[in-house]
């Protein structure tokens, strides 16, 4: 197997991302989709400190870094301008973590998606505030450890469903993507660059530091995430028309997933069965939805 | 400006840009920020030997030219085999393929059909490269004592630098078992004979009919010469060792083949028994068959311990031969003229394992019974002819006393092949050739030792791998080869080493899959001309390239002992 | 053209004259006059403008800040609630340097919900590093928004244009409203150098360590500090070319007082009559109107109220815990002069109270009857 994917880079190295990080891959393969007249809004997120400090940037792209709430106005607050300014051909693109979306930002988000501002928005999900250093955010799944759901009481509730709450804004285009599958990311990016109004990305972009996991396994984690359900690979359009786009081969039991992070070492054989209940009953729901469409 | 000197400021765009600026706007890149010093661990590209490649006996680059046959660049897989086999065309229809056996596919689903593979570059060099002529000129003489594939791979090699070799054949025609041993069926004498055509281009000169120990001495060879190849073979029928073994009608497998290969009709019975499990057996039975006789095998032991390759046993059965095992002959049955009517067998079990690890045959008391036949072949093992040695040169139990790169006790004195190991594969002794004439070039770095750490099955991630049958092998139907020697495997065509290519692992070496590329958020392995390269200053060692390498040609090292390396 | 309008009005047509390109705002009360008449200039095309109807004020902000940042002229206005919603973006508008321009009617904090008139929303937001000008009548909210993007341009500094809830937002006046061609020859298109686009790939607004936040926060002071100058050549500019000015303050029958009382926004009108009234009886009073707070026009202050022998500050604010907050700029305006005079501190009119003349007539009668304040803060009108 070869790759598609064009050598052209609009990043630079120096960035100071975690080794192993996914969000800075996810950045990586999302610019080379997006190519060169992108513009970037960067909400407080682990890209704040990625990009690097001023008077460093390591984007070849401009970036508009603001508050962590803001993410969504912020890119349309660009490209209002750019298009008073006629220039209508560039991309903006929202770049905000799981924090950043499904908890502080959600309110400007669904205000951008029911005007549906022509934005692409991204959520790199990494399943807890870790800039900040690990601490719960709603995107982080039931049972995991993180700073503020230590292992005695480690997450009560399931992750909130960002994508379906966007689906439902009726949206013309929303998808998840990971890094596994760069080449369907990036297709995904081109597709979403090609369709006017709100796209939302939701993509899975792991945190070996803050899922105690050796950063070596990023991709692998990724590939398991897909394969064990635990993170589909699906897009919506409209609102309605849904397609799975990676259809696992085999059906890993999550415990494949699970025991290779050190933020799920404390569940038991219930938990894991629990969870795995849960991912399996979702997985119905996603084919349900996509059998009708 | 001052403040900003100490950045290195690569924005183009921004380069007028000198005041401070009024807020946070970034005037440079975070190139000046060497990640690279965060580093634990580093990550070398180093390639690793593949089984294949390990495994082959002339160790064949085969992961290499599978990966130019995948980019269908044929000229340059074909320039690569040469490199250490000449004859690819000879070796992708007859070698018992052991790069297969290892072939790390094989535990996914199926191994690469490598030889025929190398078939098809084989044909097609032979059809589309031009043959090489010697690279220097050379006044050294080098004298050859047999033109079998051993003699025929070290005059290849001496013939390309430029060495005056001489060829001594005792047959009519060059090519050794190739010629006299193995039927047209299998290798075609057209396919042999253009293959000599790069040895005559070479400016090898060739002596037939010149027995050597008969019609000339090796003494003489060596006086005369510079270097003294022996590589005669193992051509001395054993005989069956039980009563009546020289009847009329008994004959060796090995003169069976040759008179059929020298263009004559052995003059045999309609029913023949062959004895024994091995290749020779093997092509004699279904030599047997193409004439019209009707050929049975009698092995002593089980199908699992034939030393003749499973294939070539299917390809028997399938043709109708039977094969009885477990059974011994007794005594050859003859009339009072001596002439065979039949023979009386025995039964067999498996006991103990032997020396070579088979389990050995045990008579069943009681169990002989008797066969009619008109004829048997012997084919329970060739012997080397040790007689045209002289004295001084020293013998081992089987053959010829030699180091690993062909050496006798005599300087320059080099001896290769079946009369060193005993009978062995084509394979075999065409690697033999091969290093001898390194040895005797002085190109020793290009003499590669097996090791024993190929790359395994455990080492692929195979996350990049899909499931892929093996392309089937084309095939002449049964019906068609009753009474005729037609080649049984027509090859693959292109569409099909195209395909069957591309099934390639390419084990421990890197293929440019570009998964490290893609897959780095560091932005740290370079692409250079189609080469990689890491980017020690900003790579952070996180590892992922080397675990989402598919074929494990990178190997992450503590920085602490990158020194050592 | 002279048109009777509200002074949420004349904030439209101030908009609206100055072409903003962006506009992003949410309702509220007593804001929403403006966003509708702003709304219906951008349906009919009369403003060739993007409206983007946000879900927040916060986000209101956030278009601004992020559409100016491309070198657009942006707008917005908000009140109270939404105003302190904004702030984070407040400061961040200031941080970023874009010359946004609200409107903000100074409406009561809650709770209890109070949708009338004080100036506690907008004096919260005094560090967040906007320029604030309070205006006093429906023709100064026009002109001074119109001014305020040139200001607001030149210096790469937000602008807030403060006007009082209901009493100015929903009263209507006569306004001269200029016409288009002149407005475009006092105000040409705004201009970014160092805007977000292509031509300038750079990381806007990223992490500034220790080594950097330092000068880039004395930047934005040293462009306060030139702002007096600034507004003051604006000013003049627009008198030369409208026939009307303002300044930084404006001092009112000031030359030989020995009370001046200082006010802002509409208690300045009420106030003019009752000085009137009361030099009339020969008392000798003076007015400072204080249209500049931020930054403030110290010398401008100090210039006018030197001369006095008391000074009579009307707060309709209250710093909890301290003082009215004019009351503590102008002292801290005339702190270290010797001989300054003693500042009178009156708080009243809080939560839309009617601030009368009488009331503005007790308090400077008090001023001269008393020598030096008693207390710090003098409360007016409280009924327990």
């Amino acid at each position: 197997m070869r790759w598609t994917i064009k050598e052209k880079e609009l990043m630079y190295p120096g960035h100071v991302a975690c080794p192993g990080c996914g969000g800075a891959l996810a950045m990586r393969l999302a610019l080379k989709a997006l190519g060169e007249k992108t513009i970037v809004v960067l909400p407080a997120c682990c890209w704040t400190i990625i990009d690097g400090p001023f008077p460093m940037h390591s984007l070849h792209v401009p970036v508009l870094h603001t508050a962590f709430e803001t993410a969504a106005i912020a890119a349309t607050g660009v490209k209002a301008g750019l298009d008073v300014r006629g220039k209508k051909d560039i991309t903006v693109m929202a770049w905000a973590g799981d924090g950043g979306t499904l908890d502080i930002g959600i309110q400007a988000l669904s205000g951008a998606a029911e005007r549906n501002d022509d934005i692409i928005y991204t959520c790199y999900d990494n399943e807890a505030y870790m800039n900040t250093g690990i601490q719960r955010s709603s995107a982080t799944p039931k049972g995991a450890w993180t700073t503020t759901t230590p292992q005695q009481t480690p997450k009560l509730e399931p992750k909130k469903n960002i994508t379906e709450i966007m689906i439902a804004h009726r949206i013309p285009y929303v998808a998840t993507a990971t890094l596994a599958y760069p080449e369907d990311l990036i297709n995904k990016y081109k597709k979403a660059q090609s369709i006017k109004g709100t796209k939302f990305l939701h993509v899975y972009a792991p945190c070996p530091t803050g899922w105690k996991m050796a950063p070596d396994l990023m991709i692998k984690i990724c590939r398991l995430a897909v394969e064990s359900n635990i993170f589909p690979i699906y897009e919506c359009e409209n609102g309605i028309n849904y397609t799975v786009n990676i259809q696992p081969q085999k059906k890993l039991p999550v415990f494949e997933y699970l025991k290779l992070q050190g933020r799920f070492s404390h569940l038991t054989q219930k938990d894991i069965d629990e969870i795995q209940k849960s991912v399996d009953f979702e997985r119905q729901l996603l084919l349900k939805r996509a059998a009708k469409s | 400006m001052k403040w900003l000197d100490k950045y290195k400021v690569i924005h183009p765009k921004l380069e007028k840009e000198t005041d401070y600026p009024h807020w946070a706007i970034s005037l440079t890149s975070t190139l000046l920020n060497r990640t690279g010093t965060w580093r634990i661990f580093r990550p070398l590209y180093q390639d690793q030997i593949p089984p294949c490649n390990n495994e082959c006996p002339t160790n064949e680059k085969i992961q290499g030219y599978c990966d130019l046959v995948k980019q269908a660049k044929f000229a340059e897989a074909y320039k690569l085999i040469l490199e250490d086999n000449p004859f690819p065309a000879i070796t992708g229809r007859v070698c018992y393929h052991p790069c297969e056996n290892s072939c790390n596919r094989k535990d996914y689903d199926d191994a690469i059909a490598i030889h025929c593979v190398e078939r098809f570059i084989g044909d097609w060099g032979l059809k589309n490269v031009a043959l090489a002529k010697p690279k220097v000129k050379n006044k050294k003489t080098v004298a050859i004592v047999g033109s079998g594939p051993a003699g025929m791979a070290a005059a290849y090699y001496l013939g390309l630098e430029g060495y005056q070799v001489t060829i001594f054949e005792k047959q009519t025609k060059l090519g050794g078992m190739l010629r006299y041993g193995i039927p047209a069926y299998r290798l075609p004498k057209a396919v042999l004979d253009t293959e000599l055509k790069k040895l005559i281009k070479l400016g090898m000169k060739s002596k037939t009919k010149c027995a050597v120990g008969k019609d000339i001495t090796i003494d003489y060879l060596r006086k005369n010469y510079d270097y003294v190849i022996i590589c005669h073979g193992a051509h001395k029928n054993r005989p069956l060792g039980v009563p009546n073994d020289k009847a009329k009608g008994v004959i060796s497998g090995l003169e069976f083949l040759s008179q059929i290969n020298s263009g004559k009709k052995p003059k045999i019975g309609k029913k023949v028994a062959v004895i024994g499990g091995g290749n020779t057996a093997i092509d004699a039975a279904r030599s047997c068959l193409r004439l019209g006789l009707k050929p049975m095998i009698l092995y002593r032991r089980t199908r699992l311990e034939m030393p003749a390759v499973p294939d070539e046993v299917d390809a028997c059965e399938a043709e109708g031969i039977r094969i009885e095992f477990l059974v011994a002959p007794v005594k050859v049955l003859a009339t009072k003229k001596g002439k065979v009517t039949g023979i009386e067998l025995m039964r067999m079990k498996l006991g103990k394992p032997d020396a070579s690890g088979r389990r050995r045959p045990v008579p069943v008391a009681r169990s002989n019974f008797k066969i009619k036949l008109n004829a048997i072949i012997t084919a329970i093992g060739e012997q080397v002819d040790l007689s045209i040695l002289t004295p001084d040169i020293q013998k081992t139990e089987w053959g010829v006393k030699v180091d690993r790169l062909g050496k006798t006790n005599i300087t320059n004195v080099y001896a290769i092949g079946d009369c060193v190991t005993g009978p062995k594969t084509v394979v075999e002794a065409l690697g033999a050739g091969k290093r001898t004439a390194f040895q005797i070039i002085g190109a020793t770095e290009k003499i590669i030792s097996k090791t024993d750490k190929p790359v395994k099955f455990t080492d692929l991630n195979l996350d990049y791998f899909e499931h892929q049958d093996k392309t089937k092998i084309p095939e002449i139907s049964v019906a068609a080869r009753k009474k005729n020697f037609k080649e049984v495997h027509t090859g693959y065509n292109k569409e099909m080493v195209l395909k069957e290519s591309e099934r390639c692992f390419s084990c421990g070496v890197c293929n440019k899959c570009d998964n490290c590329f893609v897959l780095c958020p560091d932005l740290s392995v370079i692409k250079d001309n189609g080469e990689y390269e890491f980017d020690y200053d900003y790579c952070k060692g996180c590892g992922v390239c080397a675990h989402e390498c598919p074929r494990n040609a990178i190997t992450m090292i503590e920085e602490s002992k990158v020194e050592e390396q | 053209m002279k048109k009777v309008i509200t002074g949420n009005h004349a904030v439209s047509y101030g908009a609206q004259l100055a072409r903003t390109q962006v506009i992003s705002a949410y309702p509220i009360t007593p804001q929403t006059q403006v966003v509708e008449l702003l709304s219906e200039f951008c349906a009919s095309g009369k403003l060739k403008a993007k409206f983007i109807k946000v879900e927040s004020e916060h986000s209101a902000m956030t278009a601004c800040i992020a559409a100016s940042l491309t070198g657009v002229r942006t707008f917005t206005a908000t009140s109270a609630h939404g105003l302190a919603l904004m702030h984070e973006m407040l400061h961040w508008a200031a941080g970023a340097r874009t010359p946004v321009v609200m409107a903000n009617i100074n409406r009561a904090m809650g709770p209890g919900w109070s949708v009338w008139t004080d100036q506690n929303d907008s004096l919260s937001q005094r560090d967040t590093g906007w320029i604030q000008l309070y205006c006093e009548s429906n023709q100064e909210v026009l002109d001074t928004t119109i001014q305020a993007f040139k200001i607001a341009e030149k210096l790469l500094l937000p602008v807030m244009v403060i006007l009082d809830a209901f009493v100015l937002s929903h009263t209507s006046e006569q306004v001269d409203l200029p016409e288009q061609s002149v407005v475009d020859q006092f105000l040409p298109r705004f201009e970014l150098k160092t805007k977000l686009d292509l031509s300038h790939p750079s990381a806007y607004g990223g992490l500034t360590n220790p080594d950097h936040y330092f000068e880039i926060r004395y930047k934005i002071q040293k462009a306060h500090e030139q702002a007096l100058a600034v507004i003051k050549s604006v000013n003049d500019e627009f008198n030369e070319l409208f026939g009307r000015k303002y300044g930084v303050i404006e001092a009112y029958r000031c030359d030989d007082a020995k009370v001046i009382l200082v006010t802002s926004g509409t208690i300045t009108s009420t106030a003019r009559v009752v000085i009137d009234t009361m030099r009339e009886q020969g008392r000798k009073v003076g007015l400072l109107k204080q249209k500049l707070f931020r930054p403030t026009p110290t010398e401008q202050l100090r210039e006018v109220l030197f001369k006095a022998q008391k000074i009579a500050v009307i707060d309709r604010n209250i710093s909890f815990g301290h003082s009215g907050v004019f009351a503590q700029e102008i002292k801290s305006s005339l702190y270290g002069l010797a001989g300054a005079p003693p500042v009178f501190d009156y708080i009243i009119g809080l939560g839309g109270r009617d601030v009368t003349p009488d009331a503005i007539y007790e308090i400077i009668d008090n001023t001269f009857k008393t020598d030096v304040p008693n207390e710090p803060i003098i409360w007016r009108g409280v009924r327990l």
